[in-house]
């Protein structure tokens, strides 16, 4: 069964890590800008969002990442999208949130994205 | 060949239920030998259809039927609910370019369960909404 939604967050590399786990719904998507807000406050522009535990979504959930998007945009931040599974990798791409966030393997390659040693 | 399977459900307005019809189609699959990687696609389009099911139901009669039918080639997902239906003709295609910087950022649903079936089909009226969706498994 889809485990109830828990998310965890770490600073590397002056980019906030926020990594997730079960079903990304409305809460989850919820939490995930919650934590993400905290953040932004102090100034931090590079979000990595590591999916690898959450294999099933729904858009509403997925409607609050937009909202982080636009807020990155703002002062020319980005997301990041790393560890997706195929499923959902197909849901954002229709959505279209590629032409506005990255995505990469591993956290770590998100990492070295913003740094640009990838 | 193993024989088709198939499973009703009808599920209460209750936050997260969704999880049941999800979970219900994962045993199918596991029972029918379906790779994970081959039913990650339909589990999104359960989720999608019974949300947006629930968030339509109205309070009158808020359950929502899920019925899924399974062959090792394809899955037929129905999904009914008995609110006051809606003219799908009517609902804006999403545009995330749109999305950025608007309010609402929701209304994906229905353009996702057509852009990641294989068939679509919608019938909505005065009685409620019934949703049929087909996705290929090999």
């Amino acid at each position: 069964m889809e485990q109830p939604f828990t998310l965890t967050s770490e600073m590397r590399d002056n980019c906030l890590v926020i990594t997730t786990s079960g079903y990304v719904n409305n809460v989850g998507g919820e939490a995930i800008a919650a934590e993400f807000g905290r953040h932004f406050e102090g100034g931090t522009k590079h979000v990595v969002v590591n999916l690898a535990q959450s294999k099933v979504v729904n858009s509403i959930g997925m409607s609050f990442l937009i909202e982080i998007i636009e807020q990155l945009q703002e002062v020319d931040g980005k997301l990041v999208f790393t560890n997706l599974d195929p499923a959902v990798e197909k849901m954002l791409a229709i959505m279209g949130l590629f032409k506005f966030a990255g995505k990469e393997s591993t956290v770590e390659d998100a990492v070295k994205s913003f740094s640009g040693q990838k | 060949m193993k024989d088709a399977v198939a499973l009703k459900i009808a599920l209460p307005k209750i936050p997260d239920i969704e999880l049941v019809a999800i979970e219900g189609l994962d045993r199918l699959a596991r029972h029918m030998g379906i790779a994970d990687e081959k039913i990650g696609e339909a589990k999104i389009l359960v989720a999608e259809a019974v949300v947006n099911a629930l968030e339509h139901a109205g309070e009158k009669n808020p359950t929502v039927r899920v019925e899924f039918l399974m062959t090792t080639k394809e899955l037929v997902i129905f999904v009914r609910d008995y609110g006051k239906g809606f003219e799908p003709a009517s609902v804006e295609k999403p545009d995330i370019r749109n999305k950025i910087g608007a309010k609402n950022k929701r209304g994906w649903g229905l353009q996702l369960m057509q852009s990641m079936s294989d068939d679509f089909h919608i019938e909505s009226g005065s009685h409620g909404t019934k949703i049929t969706i087909k996705k290929l498994l090999s």
